[in-house]
């Protein structure tokens, strides 16, 4: 097990998540592909960590900061969509426009 | 007192009736007359006691009225016997009108206001007449057009007052404009505008001979417009306008009479500056023989006399031209005596009869106004250059002056507008005295006032300049003196020939319009050309209007074009595009979330490559 | 303390009138009005008081430090011509306020706006420092959107968008010259009286000064960039149009002479030639424009742009006479189209036209308001007896001598003038009486005041010039002195 295997693993998480932000009309999937980056951005830190880095302290306080920040978000993210879809009876992101223009 | 405090109170006096009947006495305009004639008096006594003093003073300064760099300008008068003639002369007239007034407006809703615009007349004339520096006589001169200007448009609801008056003010206002830039090429040549001071020979030959000649000239432009000479006289018949007694004002002493003041007092300059007297004699005969032309056929009385104030200011100017200052001052004080009275005794009948055509006149019995119609005869008889009423002394000395040393055609040319002018005078004494039932009477046309009986307030003026008209011809050698220049006394062989002269044009109108069964018929009208071309003057207003008038609202019209269009147009069309720049981007937020993370990742990996070098 | 007392004066007024309630409308006019009483007093205070003799250039001098990292100062001071348009603005804000004495619309914030306006007005007249020049200069401008956008008439939206874009324009060219001006000197002060100690080179100032001066020029209703100001006149409420092209057309012209001229000398001697043909172009063209216009304050509009020329040709001769002339001109245009747009303003508030065809003889219905306009008719077209005929002549006397051939053109652009005024007099005021305005009902004594105090005001210096060139000489002297 290579830096690199870690790193393709996180890339395929990566573009998995960024795939559905892009492309998922309702938002608890958006919200789902946006928790999905992040966690590839955590095995990247943490791979970085193990196999370059000699103290390993550093990348395990970013992805605990990083898990924190995602419940965090999950958590407001979750009220707004409440609230979005209180207000239009829709989570659809494309019924969501009304800052266009 | 002094003689500062007294030319103050001679030259102010007025502008205290004049304060008084505009603002104060609005509601008391029997009581704003008073104040006015009241303080008219105290002018004409502080002139005579200024006058009663010694008459070579250095000018008295007032007080310093404006310091910039090259402009010192001081406020104050000049009391040399120039000045102390004319400033009683027109105080006199001034108060005469006055009172002839009390009664010619009786009865008018805006009494106050013609007694205060009166005042501030006489206030404006004779600070201009005893200034001192001639800048100070541009402000009272442009404020002598100002009181015109509202005076020619007192009964402003008249369209055709209206326009006179705006058409009095604009085209003296162009020859004001030379006149202005005269005086400013005058001061920075000079360094000063003291009248006394220019006036010396030492003063004046310390400018170069073109720069003088250039000066005269853009000054006589002022002389040009302020005393109606071709091209810019057509104002002052239209002038009529204005109430019977305001026409007298104007006519005789004052707002005409100020271009060729000037004239007089500026002499040395115009004299020393070369080419420039002959450019004068032109207009001057051009303009005496035009505006007796066209007097010959007009039926309107004032209108007549307006043409004739014309042609006898531009005499005046033709003595002065000739290098005569006598005969140019002396022409200028009887005329005032004369012209006043002749324009008083048309106000008299016109507040009797309640018309302005001599036809009308004659019919309705101008006649029986005796006092009136005595003072008509004298009058015109002093105009026509009859002996020995006044207009004849003073004519003869301006064809003396111009026997001297100007070409001969000069010389033809006034005797031409001397016999005009009998002919068209006498003419004028006979339709209104001597009426026949031949003439076909007019569409009416009359001035907006009450009308009634010639009161005594009217008449005594009238008496009172009628023998001014007969005797002021004697008065030759006292004004010689006076204002310093040499007296010309034409021998009778000289004289022989005006007299002639004069006297054909009397036998003329008389054969014509005065003996019994005339056929009240002018010689002119045989040539029907002629006379359509006098009757329509020359068809001056006509080319004014089209050529002038439309030039200047072709360039007017362009330039709001422009305004509109392009200047306008360039600002809209900035802000215009700014508007649409916003409306193209702004289609860009589209409020699509997924779009914006797709372009933002994509401009990420984009910049990412560049920067990175992958 | 005194100029800080005059710029107090309307904030206090303007903190008061956010205290009162709306509908105690009164009371607000009051408080603007008393204000105004208070400013003209303060005014003629430091006219007294300022020394036209001494060899301080600017004097009543208050200086506090403010951020001394970047040389930013709280300084006041003034020199004559301070002094002049600080009078100038007090009057006119005096006038103004009683002039509105019958609006009803929104009172309160109207009269908020005006206040702010006047604060900007006043602190551009009596600052040294370059910053707070700035940072009043655009206190007084942003007021004018909402003032004309909700409280005008006849394309008031459009007006107010060209207004504030071409303003803003005209900063745009100013801030970043005057920032530059800043960091060239080196000095680290925006002090300017120690800027103008300091030599610029030759070349930095001939390529710095066409920014500022356009930049200035916009306000003060330059040719070809003075498209706003008739607009805005015309759009604008009466007071505003009085304060509008009274005072801050004038700021424009100020700025010119406070900061372009004492900074860049060089700058003024190499442009002036190009810049006084463009004012004889405002002159003349001004006036051609105005023959043609049938709105009475697009006449007026477009009269103050011809005159505007007249202060823009005095400044560019570079003379005594020429700027003195320019200087005593901004103040006389000042009162006088304040007197204009108060004499408009009274007939339009009745009538709601003010088209000139429409009415005809109301000399007879309203003699004493139409004397008011004729007044104000004369004095534009250079009638002696008032203010801007002194003005107008040392402009004309420096223009003639100077550059002979635009002192000329400009000379006959009075023809002009005399030929639009009594174009306006003869439609409107003279003629016929049309029986439609029977009902028109004239001033009271009230109404009148603020007239006679601008008619007043105009008659004094056109009886005594004196006054005013008095007060200014030296400064004018100083600042020729120096180019």
């Amino acid at each position: 097990m290579t830096l690199s295997h870690f790193l393709l693993v996180a890339l395929a998480l990566f573009a998995l998540g960024l795939y559905s932000v892009l492309t998922r009309r309702h938002l608890i999937g958006l919200l789902i592909g946006v928790e999905l980056m992040l966690n590839a951005a955590s095995i990247n830190f943490l791979a970085f960590d193990r196999f370059v880095v000699k103290d390993p302290a550093t990348g395990q306080i970013i992805v605990l900061f990083i898990i924190g920040l995602a419940a965090a978000e999950a958590a407001i993210a979750l009220s707004i969509i409440l609230s979005a879809y209180r207000a239009h009876r829709s989570a659809d992101v494309d019924d969501l426009d009304e800052l266009k223009n | 007192m002094s003689s500062g405090t007294l030319a103050l109170l001679c030259t102010h006096a007025p502008l205290v009736g004049c304060f008084g009947a505009l603002v104060v006495l609005r509601r008391a305009p029997r009581a704003a007359a008073a104040l006015n004639i009241l303080a008219m008096l105290a002018s004409l006594g502080a002139a005579l006691a200024i006058f009663a003093g010694s008459n070579h003073q250095p000018p008295t300064i007032i007080s310093l009225w404006l310091s910039s760099e090259g402009v010192p300008i001081s406020f104050g008068f000049l009391l040399d016997g120039t000045n102390q003639l004319m400033g009683i002369i027109v105080a006199l007239i001034a108060l005469c009108i006055q009172v002839y007034s009390l009664g010619y407006m009786k009865g008018d809703p805006g009494y106050a206001r013609y007694f205060g615009l009166h005042g501030l007349f006489a206030w404006a004339m004779l600070s201009f007449v005893y200034s001192a520096n001639l800048l100070q006589a541009f402000v009272f001169w442009e404020l002598v057009g100002l009181a015109s200007f509202l005076l020619i448009g007192f009964w402003f609801e008249k369209p055709s007052a209206a326009a006179a008056a705006k058409k009095a003010f604009v085209m003296t206002r162009i020859g004001d404009v030379g006149m202005f830039i005269g005086l400013i090429l005058l001061l920075s040549s000079t360094s000063t505008l003291d009248i006394a001071q220019l006036m010396q020979a030492s003063t004046l030959a310390s400018i170069p001979d073109a720069r003088l000649t250039l000066i005269a000239l853009l000054l006589f432009c002022g002389v040009v417009g302020k005393s109606a000479q071709f091209p810019l006289h057509t104002w002052l018949p239209d002038a009529m306008e204005g109430p019977t007694p305001v026409s007298a004002l104007l006519h005789s002493a004052t707002m005409v009479a100020a271009g060729v003041f000037l004239y007089a007092r500026f002499h040395p300059l115009f004299v020393a500056a070369e080419g420039v007297s002959n450019i004068v004699l032109v207009i001057a005969i051009i303009t005496a023989i035009l505006a007796a032309t066209i007097a010959m056929v007009q039926r309107d009385m004032k209108r007549v006399l307006a043409y004739s104030s014309i042609s006898q200011l531009a005499f005046m100017l033709l003595g002065l031209g000739a290098g005569s200052l006598y005969a140019g001052v002396f022409h200028l004080t009887t005329h005032a005596f004369f012209k006043a009275l002749l324009f008083l005794c048309a106000g008299a009948y016109i507040h009797q009869i309640g018309s302005n055509d001599m036809v009308t006149m004659g019919r309705q019995g101008a006649a029986k106004l005796r006092l009136v119609s005595a003072g008509l005869v004298i009058g015109a008889a002093a105009l026509a250059g009859l002996p020995p009423l006044a207009g004849f002394f003073s004519k003869e000395s301006i064809l003396a002056a111009l026997h001297g040393a100007h070409a001969n055609a000069f010389v033809y040319g006034a005797y031409l507008a001397s016999f005009l002018t009998a002919y068209y005078t006498f003419r004028m004494v006979f339709l209104v005295l001597r009426p026949s039932d031949k003439s076909v009477l007019p569409a009416e046309e009359h001035e907006p006032h009450p009308h009634g009986d010639v009161t005594g307030s009217m008449k005594l003026p009238i008496a009172i300049l009628t023998v001014g008209a007969a005797a002021a011809g004697f008065a030759g050698d006292f004004i010689a003196k006076l204002i310093g220049a040499k007296a010309l006394h034409p021998t009778y062989g000289e004289m022989a020939p005006a007299i002639g002269i004069a006297l054909a044009g009397v036998i003329v109108a008389f054969f014509e319009f005065g003996r019994k069964d005339a056929a009240q018929q002018g010689f002119i009208t045989r040539v029907g050309a002629l006379d359509t071309l006098f009757e329509r003057k020359y068809y001056l207003d006509e080319i004014y209007d089209k050529v002038a008038g439309g030039l200047v609202s072709l360039i007017a019209s362009v330039s709001a074009v422009v305004e509109r269009g392009v200047l306008d147009g360039t600002g809209d069309l900035a802000g215009n595009l700014t508007i649409a720049t916003g409306d193209a981007t702004a289609r860009m937020q589209s409020g699509r979330l997924q779009l914006y993370i797709g372009s933002a990742v994509l401009l990420i990996v984009v910049f990412c490559y560049f920067v990175g070098g992958y | 303390m005194v100029l800080s007392a005059i710029i107090l004066t309307p904030l206090a007024a303007l903190f008061l009138t956010l205290l009162i309630p709306a509908r105690n409308d009164k009371a607000i006019k009051a408080v603007s009005a008393l204000a105004g009483a208070v400013t003209v007093a303060l005014a003629a205070y430091v006219w007294f008081k300022f020394d036209p003799y001494s060899t301080a250039r600017y004097q009543l001098v208050e200086r506090v430090e403010w951020v001394p990292t970047f040389g930013i100062s709280y300084y006041l001071g003034v020199d004559g011509i301070g002094v002049l348009m600080t009078m100038l603005n007090a009057i006119v804000f005096l006038t103004g306020a009683l002039s509105m004495w019958r609006l009803e619309l929104r009172v309160k914030e109207y009269f908020a706006f005006m206040l702010t306006l006047v604060i900007g007005v006043f602190g551009v007249f009596v600052s040294l420092d370059l910053f707070f020049f700035f940072f009043f200069y655009e206190v007084a401008v942003l007021p004018m959107y909402p003032l004309i956008a909700v409280w005008g008439s006849t394309r008031k939206e459009y007006a107010a968008m060209k207004l504030t874009l071409y303003l803003m324009a005209g900063s745009a060219l100013l801030f970043p010259a005057l920032l530059s001006i800043y960091y060239k000197s080196g000095l680290n002060t925006f002090d300017m009286v120690a800027l103008s100690g300091h030599k610029f080179s030759e070349a930095y100032q001939i390529f710095v000064y066409p920014f500022i001066y356009i930049g200035f020029g916009v306000l003060a209703g330059m040719f070809p960039v003075h498209g706003w100001s008739p607009t805005g006149h015309v759009a604008a409420p009466t007071a505003v149009s009085m304060l509008h092209a009274g005072v801050l057309m004038k700021l424009g012209a100020f700025g010119i002479l406070r900061v372009a001229m004492p900074l860049l000398p060089a700058g003024a001697a190499y442009w002036n030639g190009p810049f006084a043909a463009l004012a004889t172009c405002n002159i003349v063209y001004g006036a051609l424009v105005a023959l043609k216009q049938d709105d009475f304050k697009f006449v007026i509009g477009f009269s103050s742009v011809s005159h505007m020329g007249i202060v823009l040709l005095g400044i560019n001769m570079l003379t005594i006479d020429g700027m003195g002339g320019a200087v005593f001109q901004m103040f006389a245009h000042g009162v006088m189209t304040a007197l204009f747009f108060s004499a408009v303003g009274f007939i339009y508030d009745q009538a709601h036209t003010r088209d000139i065809h429409e009415f005809g003889g109301l000399s007879k219905h309203v003699p004493i308001a139409s004397a008011f306009f004729i007044i104000a008719g004369l004095c534009g077209m250079g009638v002696p007896g008032f203010a801007s005929f002194w003005a107008e002549l040392l402009v004309f006397i420096a223009a003639v001598k100077t550059m002979p051939l635009f002192g000329v053109l400009a000379v006959v652009g009075l023809i002009i003038s005399a030929l639009f005024m009594l174009r306006v007099l003869k439609h409107a005021f003279f003629g016929p009486a049309n029986p439609k305005w029977q009902g028109l009902r004239d001033v009271t004594a009230w109404d009148a005041l603020p007239r006679a105090i601008l008619i007043a005001v105009l008659i004094l210096f056109g009886f005594i010039p004196r006054l005013a060139l008095a007060l200014i000489a030296s400064s004018v002297r100083a600042l020729a002195g120096g180019i």
